[in-house]
């Protein structure tokens, strides 16, 4: 209670005339501020982030919602509103453009991932076919696939005959995200593969591999992933950068089976649980990296 | 006053009971369990292990229980059965092909023992789409009519809209209390 009331008298009152101090104090604004005196990354465009949101002024909080085209305009914007001196400050406009690609690249990850994840996976589309096709050539090269309807795709975690119906609410997002990883790290998706198909500690690679899928569109959702995008792109994330936390997400899950050994796959949801809460553990921490390394065993 | 004896007693005053979800993969019932409770169900993926969810429904206390239907989790149901009071069974109306394969996982589980006193439950799902059949087809399709040892019920629903799932758990719930709950 005590708490609600704090944060609201500091979000309402306190947190400006505090700003309106050190300004009068110092003679630069909040923004400068961060932009010079963080490291390039979360730190810094967390708290530009934070501090654009709060802010009073229309041509600030609009900068999170414009449009990569006109961000350089924005930027110059910002610097007339609070009266920042280009020639002062040499700096501070290309790491503001930076910390903005960022943020609003973030949001517009986003809507890509959501556009993929909303397009069903259908027979019909030849495209499609042939990823699924290409999936199976990827992990299972010494195996022919005897036909399109067939018990094999057992073999690779899929539920039954035809793997259609299992993308379900993840749509192609799952079915692409599982073909980037057999295609960037071949070795890694056999390795776990095999993993899976222990006749004891094993589980359903494909099916996992949509589960997973499904976290990871969860935590860029929920913004958890922020931290790990700021930190690992210099500029505005892409839908591959996605693909590659989804493969760190895969391997790490695939060790974290391994070493915990469980009882049998009804256990998945309680694993698959613990692990979520590490992998959230890891995305509070302000230098969150997430990469897959297969070096690191 | 043996512990069954008490554990029942218990399980009177809560009003508690408990319902085993069953199916098919792909037969829709980790969408029923979230539609029922209220949750989004654009994102769902195929369930591994299972799912349990405990609601409070009409001044019962529900524990449902998802389990997957993938083939090779099948043999896993069993450790589910004890002490189920309702059975659901979720049918994909639209999955004409597979429907022999429903029938029989279907009439397996009523022979089970440890389900002897269970009330059935069955959800014709999938009514939505276009090429979806009947809840008369399915249940003449597993043959429903011939279940002697269990009070049963057919309900055609849609899991992804919500029709029709409040009065099929209605009546199970209706017909769980009226053997479970009456007799003191």
């Amino acid at each position: 209670m005590f708490g609600c009331i704090w944060q609201y008298v500091y979000t309402t009152f306190l947190r400006y005339w505090l700003k309106w101090l050190i300004r009068q104090a110092t003679g630069t604004c909040e923004l400068q501020r961060i932009c010079s005196g963080y490291k390039p990354g979360a730190s810094m465009t967390t708290r530009a982030e934070y501090s654009l949101k709060s802010s009073k002024s229309q041509v600030l909080r609009g900068s999170l919602d414009t449009n990569t085209e006109n961000l350089e305009q924005c930027v110059d914007q910002i610097m007339r509103a609070k009266s920042i001196q280009p020639q002062k400050n040499p700096q501070f406009k290309g790491t503001l453009h930076t910390c903005l690609l960022q943020i609003t690249g973030y949001s517009s990850l986003y809507t890509s991932v959501e556009d993929l994840r909303k397009v069903v996976f259908s027979s019909e589309n030849p495209d499609h076919e042939a990823m699924l096709l290409k999936l199976w050539d990827h992990l299972m090269p010494g195996a022919k696939l005897e036909s399109r309807i067939t018990k094999q795709w057992g073999d690779i975690g899929f539920q039954g005959d035809d793997p259609k119906t299992d993308f379900r609410g993840m749509g192609l997002l799952g079915l692409i995200n599982l073909v980037f990883f057999s295609e960037n790290y071949t070795a890694e998706a056999r390795q776990v593969l095999s993993h899976a198909n222990h006749p004891e500690f094993g589980y359903s690679y494909a099916i996992v591999g949509i589960n997973l899928t499904e976290m990871a569109y969860s935590l860029l959702r929920s913004g958890a992933l922020k931290p790990h995008f700021y930190n690992t792109v210099q500029g505005r994330p892409e839908l591959k950068h996605f693909h590659q936390l989804y493969c760190y997400l895969v391997y790490e899950f695939d060790k974290f089976w391994v070493s915990e050994k469980p009882e049998s796959i009804m256990q998945f949801n309680q694993y698959r649980e613990q692990f979520h809460e590490v992998v959230k553990t890891l995305l509070r921490s302000p230098d969150v990296s997430l990469k897959l390394d297969s070096n690191s065993n | 006053m043996g512990l069954l004896t008490i554990l029942k007693k218990m399980k009177q005053k809560e009003r508690e009971m408990r319902l085993l979800m069953l199916g098919l993969d792909n037969a829709g019932k980790t969408t029923i369990l979230k539609k029922f409770n209220g949750e989004d169900v654009s994102t769902i993926s195929p369930t591994l292990g299972f799912n349990i969810k405990t609601l409070e429904h009409r001044g019962f206390k529900l524990n449902i229980w998802d389990v997957g239907g993938q083939k090779s989790l099948r043999s896993y149901w069993r450790n589910y059965f004890e002490s189920t009071d309702g059975l659901v069974w979720v049918v994909d109306s639209a999955d004409r092909l597979r429907l022999g394969d429903c029938r029989q996982e279907l009439s397996a589980l009523l022979l089970e023992e440890r389900l002897a006193g269970a009330t059935l439950l069955v959800f014709a799902n999938k009514q939505d789409l276009p090429g979806a059949l009947s809840k008369e087809a399915i249940r003449e399709a597993l043959a429903l009519d011939d279940i002697k040892s269990h009070h049963w019920c057919i309900i055609g629903c849609s899991a992804v809209t919500g029709d029709n799932l409040l009065a099929g758990v209605d009546w199970l719930t209706d017909d769980i209390a009226a053997r479970i709950f009456t007799a003191d």
